[in-house]
């Protein structure tokens, strides 16, 4: 069984508790259920805790279907918790999103079909209602390894480019927080691989609080500074631990003992999530 | 090479079969006196002043019909721009322009004259045909944006005219092409019917005053510009729809 059929006749009370001052991502004791045929309803994530400190990057591992994007979906203001709390540097999700300080790069590019690239990575400036900063563009094309490609459409570049170009625009206001659901997960290997390295290096840069969504390991293991495991739906976190494999972390280091290890390790969690679901 | 030169050739041929009936039909009388064959309806703008007075008259219907086309343009974008930031009045633009399509034009006749005059009616009842189909290929072009996309304006933090603008116009653009090819011809209709009402002139007085005065040629000739026009109006807005969904898609 991996859904849970829950009778709510009325919603579940939201008790939030008072919010920790300072910044980074906090979710507290949350809940989420998404309400299918009458009555009965899909409970995608119970109690879950999780915490990333500011300037941090925290990776969630599960397998698919665990309420991964659930999390950050809550953490991007995109839905509400049916219970417990989420809070963005101590205040609602969505207040982040409406001083346009939070960049989020979603599994599909979702770059606008009819705008040259430079337009999609200027978008965020104008939503903002701001200047475009034609300088701080031009950076990150070059940053992301787009130069030259400033007039092509999306669809005229490869997977890997427009994943690149969405990263881009994700940076563009300079957010306080980074949200990563799975971009690179439609990529064959070794450009995933290759978009990982360019990822750590942009981050490196400009250490953001940052939420990587994945259930890749390896791509875990690589860029995040702490990991947290998930079970199977619903989603509660099972196991968390800090990399301590020194930055910067390149092919060399995916051949160490240390990194195998922590790999053979998560992987095994991966497997034995989906049975505890 | 071969096999798309063929398929240029299959419209030309379906147009010269189409011709040789028409004349065929009105040459023997097969549908009676009322069809007229192709060649005498040609033969009878040679006639003084005739080419001059359909001439006139299609002008005056294409103004119309224009006017129609831009001012139910307009209305429909307004309302379903409206629709879309006031979700509340959503279902109620959806019945008003169910109902207003639903009206038979005839009656409402009476009322134009009254209110914008013989004049203005073509145009208004052009404006109404145009309106309801406008409205209902930008009530679901407005739709059309991925759900994706909607995210990222969400995250972004747009303001709702922001994602209107940003977002959901030019997504609906293709919907908008695609609605005008078929406004077009409904505006043209529009015009020619509101000019029976005692427009001053247009294809449509001219329709009226030769049917009831049995002049079968004549009358085919304002048919026949009535019908290029629309035709015309339908190839002009299809090029441009072909054109924008190779950028928009």
């Amino acid at each position: 069984m991996t859904s849970t059929a829950v009778r709510s006749p009325q919603r579940l009370p939201i008790d939030r508790p008072a919010p920790v001052t300072g910044s980074g991502i906090a979710l507290r004791g949350v809940s989420k259920e998404y309400p299918l045929k009458r009555k009965t309803s899909l409970r995608a994530l119970d109690g879950l805790d999780l915490e990333v400190a500011p300037g941090e990057f925290v990776a969630l591992l599960g397998p698919s279907g665990c309420g991964k994007s659930t999390v950050l979906r809550l953490v991007a203001g995109l839905e509400e918790a049916s219970a417990g709390a989420v809070d963005v540097e101590g205040r609602p999700p969505a207040q982040l999103a409406r001083e346009h300080r939070l960049g989020v790069a979603f599994q599909e590019h979702a770059l606008l079909p009819w705008a040259s690239i430079r337009s999609n990575v200027a978008l965020p400036f104008q939503v903002a209602g701001r200047p475009v900063d034609d300088r701080r563009v031009d950076d990150l094309l070059r940053l992301v390894g787009l130069g030259g490609f400033e007039n092509a459409r999306p669809k005229q570049l490869s997977g890997g480019m427009r994943q690149r170009a969405a990263i881009a625009r994700a940076l563009a206001l300079d957010p306080d927080v980074l949200l990563l659901d799975e971009p690179f997960g439609a990529l064959d290997a070794v450009t995933r691989r290759r978009m990982n390295a360019e990822l750590a290096r942009i981050w490196s840069e400009q250490q953001i609080t940052t939420l990587l969504v994945t259930h890749d390991v390896d791509e875990a293991v690589l860029l995040a500074d702490r990991i947290v495991v998930m079970t199977g739906r619903p989603g509660r976190v099972r196991y968390t631990c800090t990399v301590d494999i020194p930055r910067p972390r390149g092919a060399d280091v995916t051949r160490t003992p240390e990194f195998h290890g922590l790999v053979d390790t998560l992987t095994a969690m991966l497997d034995s999530a989906d049975e505890t679901a | 090479m071969r096999g798309s030169a063929l398929r240029r050739l299959y419209p030309v041929l379906g147009v010269i079969a189409l011709v040789v009936l028409v004349e065929v039909v009105g040459r023997f009388e097969l549908a009676g006196k009322s069809w007229p064959p192709l060649t005498e309806v040609l033969a009878s703008l040679g006639q003084p002043g005739r080419l001059d007075l359909v001439l006139r008259s299609l002008g005056a219907t294409a103004v119309a019909a224009a006017a129609g086309l831009v001012l139910g343009t307009v209305l429909a974008t307004a309302g379903a721009a409206l629709g879309l930031l006031v979700p509340v009045a959503r279902p109620g633009m959806d019945r008003l322009a169910a109902i207003l399509n639903a009206v038979p034009l005839i009656a409402l006749a009476p009322l134009l004259i009254m209110t914008v005059g013989r004049e203005g009616t073509p145009t208004v009842i052009a404006a109404l045909g145009v309106g309801f189909v406008m409205f209902v290929a930008l009530s679901s072009g407005l739709l059309a944006a991925s759900r994706t996309h909607q995210d990222v304006f969400t995250v972004l933090g747009a303001a709702r005219l922001t994602r209107l603008r940003r977002l959901q116009f030019p997504a609906a653009l293709p919907y908008f092409l695609d609605g005008l090819a078929l406004a077009g011809p409904t505006a043209v209709l529009g015009a020619t019917i509101g000019e029976w009402f005692g427009a001053p002139s247009g294809l449509g007085v001219l329709i009226v005053s030769a049917m009831q005065n049995f002049q079968i040629p004549l009358l085919w000739s304002a048919a026949l510009s009535a019908t290029l026009l629309s035709l015309l109006a339908y190839v002009l807005f299809s090029r441009v729809q072909v054109l924008a969904a190779r950028r928009f898609a």
